[in-house]
């Protein structure tokens, strides 16, 4: 049978009830909503989407929810940006995403200046390929989760996971390649 | 090397450098590494992107919440209440839903059109309009295995028997590899864990083990449960005993489904106690042939009644009803219209998956004949048709298409069932079998594919003659509770294929009534006497009890019965002569005239009536049979009727119910001991072997 006997970790610590929620929304909020962000291409929709599933977070029982937590807050946001954007079909306000989502505009060293050079590049070839391709590479490389924990997220297999990581790894790697050699 | 099986290396040399192999696969990968220079530079080249993409990512600059937001946020955790978020500042988009992603679903609703473009060879499907593809199931690039090939140019007998040889080859050798794989998993590791090359955030402390997701299926995400992996079971709650006074109609609708017994046998043979909902004790009960004597009289089907005491209650009595439908020889079967509608996506890869199926898939097209006709449809990334309808006495290019089939892709089983029903529909051979087998690990993309739209889809097409079969395939991943309900609204049947015996049972002994429906619709009624019988219980079919007045409904849909069939229900009478009448009555009746049955002193304990239609029929037959108890003990009951007392109580136990009684697995063993009968196919003596099985793994 399954084991149902995990400790409710609730108020381990002396922590008072609330606060691995309070923990998770910290930790959460930014890349729910850059998650979000990439869906449904409108900001407001996508703090509407966030919202609601922490929401729904608060009316989980934690020790259904904590030991998959980055998972199940994913896969909750993303349906809820699939409904969303079913419901509403929003047409996209790119401007509005790519002013809040530019890289980081400090002044670099020169050292870095190479590296931003082929940031902006990854990030440009990534916006190339398919839509299902790059949340996955997002889920892994922005947000670190798991071959097994994006699998879960979006209902892909794993192996299908590992094959658009790779392909779109090689595509990534072979451009830039290319890139490099015509530019010196 | 061929170019999918340098993919799948890649791909896993991928995986290796992201640290995502486990310790077997690992230390297989650096067995390989220690050799190979260009292994070690694609490894290096692919960490060096990989943390390239990474850090351009990281820069990416976040939104925050609004702060009435969050202060909605804030409020709900101070409370830890429902609540809904009507501090927002903007309107909540998602009442409707809020009360389960079942209801979420339906608005997710899959908007695909099928443009069917036929040429000599090929069809292809396409969604209509991009703009409504989910961001995470549009097209895939790396799909092998559904492009459509034309035929090879030396179709000769040698040419089919090496085609045969290699399916058999690769389905021992996907074993093989299983077993390696086992054998690495229990060895102590030689080479240190890989690092991965990119940093993790926080994430990755959490830990990582397989469990039940339940939002992908679409089913309840706020449900209570946590299973092992992301394979999914609807809640099944035991039927109660009912009073026979306030309830004196139980009402049901047949099931022939066998998919849960070799699902817990996988489970058992894992060394795993199936999760409680996985197991539905009437498929158990029906996984068994039973000695019922087929009709004599013309009807589909023959029906058979046995009460005696319940074992594991002494004081109740146990009533099974028996069905049996007709047989067919084999030269009288009717020719067949079959389109198998196969999974190809990269999860079908394991040997127990595609290379199972492709052995069993060879095992039936030897049985068929040249009036039978097969066509192969894969679905994927997207889908097509790899083999169109083909009669059998081309038997070379169907073996052909069958060793050429490979997995890789995404799945979408939405436009996949849609192509195949085509296929079916314009092959259609009318008084003949036209049936849709679906083969899937279950890995439907239902993020995108409305449940609803599927359903009805398949209803319709079942009232079209298109009938569904579902073969679910492999674990970790298995939608049980999905593939049974396609099955059940497809007037087909739902098999989990485990092992290639159990493909031989279903696909090959049991074709007739695998495929060959003889009665459809068969809907069962039992009238309980009170004077006789005082509560009753149906034992199992909880997902197929119907409302009493859907038994003269001939719109309502029920199960079918194929050819040679058994079909056996049981239920638990508490009689009136006991005084633990199961169930508190409500408080009497005051304004109500007391309805006292005329027929109180009739020596009948029930009355059981079925009504069933021809496979093409509208209209459906009533038959009744009035029933009287013999008063037998237990041990004076036939062989059949102990062994499935047997069979239920050992459903009872795994789902630990309420209405055991005094079941256990040492009676079980006796009784199913005693009652094995001929037992010619080794069912009954393999089930004493499951019992032991799970008799050691929950320590009693």
């Amino acid at each position: 049978m399954i084991d149902r006997s995990k400790p409710n970790r609730t108020n381990h610590d002396g922590h008072a009830p609330g606060h691995w929620l309070r923990d998770a929304v910290d930790r959460f909020e930014r890349p729910l909503l850059l998650y979000a962000c990439r869906l449904l291409r409108d900001t407001d929709a996508a703090r509407d989407a966030v919202q609601e599933t922490f929401l729904r977070l608060c009316r989980q029982d934690p020790a259904n929810v904590e030991p998959r937590l980055a998972e199940w807050l994913f896969a909750v946001c993303r349906n809820l940006a699939i409904d969303l954007r079913r419901k509403e079909s929003r047409m996209s306000a790119v401007d509005e995403i790519l002013a809040e989502t530019q890289p980081a505009d400090s002044p670099q060293p020169l050292a870095e200046a190479e590296a931003r050079d082929s940031s902006s590049l990854a990030l440009h070839l990534l916006d190339r390929m398919p839509p299902n391709q790059q949340e996955v590479l997002r889920l892994k490389f922005q947000h670190g989760l798991s071959y097994k924990q994006i699998s879960a997220v979006t209902g892909l297999s794993v192996t299908n996971v590992g094959f658009l990581i790779h392909t779109g790894l090689k595509t990534l790697r072979r451009q830039m390649t290319a890139d490099a050699t015509a530019r010196t | 090397m061929q170019d999918h099986e340098r993919d799948n290396f890649e791909a896993k040399l991928t995986a290796y450098s992201l640290g995502e192999l486990d310790e077997a696969e690992r230390t297989a990968v650096e067995r390989h590494l220690a050799q190979s220079e260009s292994g070690r530079a694609f490894i290096a080249d692919v960490r060096a992107t990989a943390a390239t993409l990474a850090d351009a990512l990281r820069a990416e600059r976040a939104l925050v919440l609004m702060d009435p937001q969050r202060a909605a946020i804030d409020a709900a955790i101070e409370d830890k209440r429902p609540r809904q978020p009507s501090t927002s500042r903007r309107y909540n988009p998602f009442v409707p839903i809020s009360i389960g992603l079942a209801a979420g679903l339906a608005i997710v609703a899959l908007l695909y059109v099928v443009f069917v473009r036929q040429d000599t060879y090929h069809v292809t499907a396409a969604r209509s309009d991009g703009s409504f593809r989910n961001i995470g199931q549009a097209s895939v690039t790396s799909s092998t295995g559904n492009t459509s090939r034309p035929p090879p140019p030396n179709l000769t007998p040698e040419y089919a028997e090496a085609a045969r040889e290699r399916v058999r080859r690769e389905y021992a050798a996907g074993l093989a590899q299983q077993r390696n794989a086992a054998v690495y998993a229990d060895a102590p590791s030689a080479a240190p864990a890989a690092l991965p090359a990119v940093s993790r955030p926080e994430l990755s402390e959490l830990r990582r083990d397989g469990f039940g997701l339940q939002a992908n299926v679409g089913l309840s995400i706020e449900s209570q449960r946590v299973g092992h992996n992301t394979e999914s079971y609807d809640r099944i709650t035991d039927n109660p005993f009912l009073r026979s006074t306030d309830n004196p109609l139980s009402t049901f609708s047949i099931d022939v489904d066998t998919a849960s017994y070799s699902n817990l046998r996988r489970f058992l043979t894992q060394g795993r106690l199936p999760p409680k909902d996985a197991v539905r004790i009437e498929e158990l009960v029906n996984y068994f042939p039973y000695t019922y004597a087929p009709p004599t009289n013309g009807d589909p089907f023959a029906v058979h009644v046995e009460i005696a005491q319940c074992p594991w209650n002494l004081s109740h009595r146990l009533a099974r009803v028996g069905l049996k439908g007709r047989e067919i020889p084999e030269d009288q079967r009717p020719p067949t219209n079959l389109v198998f509608l196969i999974d190809v996506s990269g999860s079908m890869q394991p040997a127990n998956k595609l290379p199972l199926l492709k052995q069993a898939m060879n095992l039936l097209v030897e049985k068929l004949t040249e009036n039978d006709h097969v066509a192969i449809v894969v679905y994927a990334g997207n889908s097509g048709v790899r083999l169109p309808s083909t009669p059998c006495s081309e038997k070379v290019s169907i073996l052909h298409t069958i060793d050429s089939l490979r997995a890789g892709g995404s799945t979408n089983g939405g436009e996949g069932i849609q192509l195949a029903y085509s296929v079916a529909t314009e092959n259609f051979i009318k008084n003949g079998v036209n049936r849709v087998i679906l083969a899937t690990d279950g890995d439907f993309n239902v993020g995108v594919t409305n449940q609803g739209d599927l359903v009805r889809l398949i209803e319709d097409k079942a009232k079209s003659g298109v009938f569904l079969s579902v073969l679910g395939f492999g674990y970790g991943n298995l939608k049980d509770s999905t593939m049974e309900k396609l099955a059940d609204k497809g007037n087909g049947n739902y098999a989990y294929i485990d092992n290639l015996a159990e493909a031989r049972k279903v696909l090959v002994d049991q074709m007739g009534g695998t495929l060959f429906t003889i009665a459809k619709d068969v809907k069962i009624q039992v009238e309980f006497n009170p004077a006789r019988a005082a509560a009753y219980r149906l034992i199992g079919y909880e997902n197929r009890l119907l409302a009493k007045e859907d038994f003269n409904d001939d719109k309502k849909d029920a199960g079918e019965i194929g050819a040679g069939h058994t079909v056996t229900a049981l239920y638990e009478i508490v009689p009136a002569a006991t005084a633990d009448a199961k169930r508190p009555a409500v408080d009497p009746l005051k304004y109500q005239p007391s309805t006292r049955p005329a027929t109180s002193d009739s020596p009948e304990l029930l009355t059981l009536k079925l009504r069933y239609k021809a496979p093409d029929g509208d209209i459906s037959k009533l038959l009744t049979f009035p029933v009287t108890d013999p008063d037998r003990r237990f041990d004076k009951a036939t062989d059949d009727f102990r062994f499935a007392a047997a069979v239920a109580s050992f459903g009872m136990l795994l789902r630990d119910s309420p209405h055991k009684g005094n079941a256990n697995y040492d009676a079980v063993l006796e009784f199913a001991q005693g009652a094995l009968g001929d037992d010619p196919q080794n069912y009954r003596h393999e089930f004493l072997d499951l019992v032991k099985k799970a008799k050691s793994l929950s320590g009693h």
